[in-house]
C-alpha cells in the first residue's frame, strides 16, 4: 500500500517535471521569437499597434531614421507590459508622448550618439539641474515659485510644483521632493530638439559648411509644456522689441526663435513710462537679453555657441575685422571683462563710458 | 528584452480580435466619407484642408473617449452620408466627385441636420482646438489666424510673495 502511493507521487511529480519544462521550452520561444520580432525590423514591429504606427512612420521620415526604436526607449517590462495594459483596455492617450521619466533617461541615449554636443551642454548653463533652479536662495527668496517656472525649466515635468520642490515659501530652506530629479536636466535635449521631426539624417559636412546663410537645424524646435508638443524652430515667432519708443534692430536668425521662446521680453510694468505711452515690450525686460548699443542687430549665436552658450573668444568673430574702434574690446569695462561690471554686454553703448562724447574711430581719423 | 517579448507576444494576441483598420475606432471606408465631408466643411486653400490637418485623427480619437456617446450618430451620419451621395451619382460620398460632394453635403445639412450640425462642430474643434488633441496638426490653424503660439511672454510677473489674498 505504502509503495503504491510512493509511485503515484512519483507519477504526479514526474508529470509536474514534464508540463514545467514544456511550458518553459514554450515561453523561451516565445520570448526568442518576439524578441527577434520587434528588434530585427526597426519600428515595423512597434507599428503593429496601430496607436504606435504614425509615431513610428514619423521616426522613420526624420533624421533619427537610421536608429531603431530599441536603440533610444525602454525595453524594460514594467514599460511594455504597461504598453500592452493600455493597449488592450482601449483607454489610449490622445498623443503619444514620453513620460517625464522617459525623458532623463532619454538625455544618456542621446549622449550615446552625441558625445560632443552632449560635452558643451554639459559644461553649459541650460544643464542647469532641478537643485540647481528650483532650490535656489536668491530666487526662491525673492519670488515664490509656480507652475509657470516649469515653462523653460522642467517642461517635460508633469506635475504642479509643489510635487517638485517644497516649500513653496519665500522661507527655506527649499528641497526636491520628487525622487530621482533633483540631479536631472530642466532642459533636457527634448527642449530644444524635436527627435522625431521630419528630416535626412545629418551628415558632418552639411553642419559645418553651408553658402546659403546660417544652418537652421531640422531638428531645433521648442517644447511647449501647455500642449505637450514641439513647435518647429520656422514657426516660432521673432518678437518685435522697443527701446523705448524706438524698435529695435532684430537679427533675422530664425534660430533665436527658439531663445526668444523663454528669454522674452514682458508687458511694461503697469504705471511705467512705456505703459502709459503704449510703448511696447521693452529690450531687457523680464529675461529678455536683445542687443542694443553697439551689439544692436546681431544674432544671438553670433556670440553665444549652440549648446554650450559658450562666448569664449567670441569677440574675435566681429573684432577687430569688421568692427575697430581701436581698442582691445575683450578688455573693455563689460559683464564679458567682469561679470560684475555695470555694462551689460548685451546692452553696451559707447556712451556709457564716453560720456563727454564718443571720440572718432582710430582708423576713420587715419582716413582708413 | 524578455518584457519586451514577452509584452509583445501578449499585445500580438491582444490585435489579432482587432479590425485591420489603421484608425482606432473608423473604418477605412467611414474616414474616406468623413474625410470627403470634412474637406467640405474645410477645404484646402492656402492652409491644409480639415482632413490634412488631422481633424479625422481627432474626431477617431474622441470617438474612443469622450464622444463614445456619438458613436451611433456617426454610424447612422456615414450610412446617410453614402446614401445621399449613392442617389446622385450612384458611388459613396468619398468616391464622388467634388461637384457632387458639395451638393451631397448640402443634402445633408437638410436631411440629416442633426448629424451635419454634431460633425461640423466636431469638425471646427478638431481643426481649431488645440494639437494635443489629434486634430490643428502642426497648429496650422492658429498660424493661418496669425496667433502667436507659444505666446512669447517673459517670466510671470505675478507677485504672489505677498500671499494668495495680496
Amino acid at each position: 500500500m505504502e509503495g503504491r502511493k510512493v509511485s503515484i507521487m512519483k507519477r504526479v511529480l514526474l508529470l509536474v517535471a514534464l508540463v514545467a519544462g514544456i511550458s518553459l521550452i514554450c515561453a523561451a520561444g516565445a520570448i526568442g521569437g518576439a524578441t527577434y520580432y520587434y528588434t530585427s525590423q526597426r519600428g515595423a514591429g512597434c507599428a503593429g499597434c496601430h496607436e504606435m504606427a504614425d509615431t513610428v512612420c514619423t521616426v522613420h521620415v526624420s533624421s533619427h531614421r537610421t536608429v531603431g526604436c530599441f536603440d533610444c526607449h525602454s525595453t524594460g517590462l514594467a514599460t511594455k507590459l504597461r504598453h500592452v495594459a493600455v493597449h488592450l483596455s482601449g483607454r489610449l492617450p490622445e498623443v503619444i508622448r514620453l513620460r517625464d521619466v522617459n525623458v532623463v533617461e532619454m538625455t544618456a541615449k542621446c549622449q550615446s550618439c552625441h558625445q560632443r554636443e552632449y560635452a558643451t551642454w554639459s559644461a553649459g548653463p541650460h544643464s542647469a539641474t532641478y537643485a540647481q533652479i528650483f532650490t535656489n536662495a536668491q530666487q526662491n527668496a525673492a519670488r515664490r515659485l509656480m507652475d509657470d517656472c516649469f515653462r523653460c525649466h522642467g517642461m517635460h515635468f508633469s506635475g504642479p510644483i509643489g510635487e517638485m520642490v517644497q516649500p513653496l515659501s519665500l522661507e527655506g530652506p527649499w528641497r526636491i521632493v520628487r525622487a530621482g530629479f533633483a540631479a536631472e536636466p530642466t532642459m533636457p535635449c527634448q527642449a530644444c530638439h524635436w527627435i522625431h521631426r521630419e528630416g535626412l539624417p545629418a551628415t558632418k559636412p552639411t553642419a559645418h559648411f553651408s553658402v546659403a546663410g546660417a544652418r537652421v537645424g531640422e531638428s531645433l524646435a521648442f517644447f511647449d509644456r501647455r500642449e505637450q508638443m514641439h513647435f518647429a524652430i520656422a514657426e516660432l515667432p521673432l518678437p518685435q522689441i522697443f527701446d523705448g519708443p524706438r524698435p529695435v534692430g532684430i537679427s533675422p536668425d530664425q534660430r533665436q526663435a527658439l531663445c526668444y521662446a523663454c528669454h522674452a521680453p514682458r508687458p511694461p510694468e503697469a504705471g511705467s513710462a512705456a505703459a502709459r505711452r503704449n510703448w511696447g515690450v521693452q529690450a531687457g525686460s523680464g529675461d529678455d537679453r536683445t542687443p542694443l548699443g553697439v551689439h544692436e542687430g546681431i544674432s544671438c549665436f553670433a556670440c553665444h555657441s549652440g549648446h554650450g552658450e559658450d562666448t569664449r573668444a567670441s569677440c574675435a568673430t566681429c573684432h577687430p575685422a569688421m568692427s575697430d574702434c581701436g581698442q582691445a574690446v575683450e578688455k573693455m569695462d563689460t559683464t564679458y571683462a567682469n561679470p560684475a561690471s555695470k555694462h551689460n554686454i548685451h546692452w553696451v553703448k559707447c556712451e556709457d563710458c564716453h560720456t563727454r562724447g564718443v571720440p572718432k574711430p582710430l582708423h576713420r581719423r587715419s582716413g582708413l | 528584452m524578455a518584457g519586451t517579448a514577452s509584452a509583445g507576444a501578449i499585445c500580438v494576441a491582444g490585435c489579432s480580435c482587432r479590425s485591420s483598420s489603421r484608425w482606432e475606432f473608423l473604418s477605412d471606408a467611414q474616414a474616406e466619407t468623413l474625410a470627403a465631408l470634412a474637406d467640405q466643411i474645410i477645404p484646402e486653400d492656402d492652409f491644409p484642408s480639415a482632413s490634412q490637418a488631422g481633424v479625422i485623427v481627432y474626431i477617431d480619437r474622441q470617438l474612443m473617449g469622450p464622444y463614445r456617446r456619438h458613436r451611433d450618430a456617426y454610424q447612422a451620419g456615414f450610412e446617410s452620408a453614402d446614401r445621399i451621395s449613392r442617389e446622385f451619382c450612384g458611388v459613396a460620398l468619398a468616391q464622388a466627385p467634388p461637384p457632387i460632394r458639395q451638393e451631397v453635403t448640402s443634402a445633408l445639412a437638410e436631411q440629416r441636420s442633426d448629424f451635419f450640425e454634431l460633425a461640423r462642430e466636431h469638425i471646427m474643434e478638431g481643426y481649431y482646438g488645440s494639437p494635443r488633441h489629434g486634430g490643428n496638426r502642426d497648429a496650422v490653424s492658429w498660424r493661418m489666424l496669425g496667433l502667436e503660439e507659444p505666446p512669447l511672454r517673459g517670466r510671470a510677473k505675478y507677485d504672489l510673495s505677498k500671499g494668495a489674498g495680496s
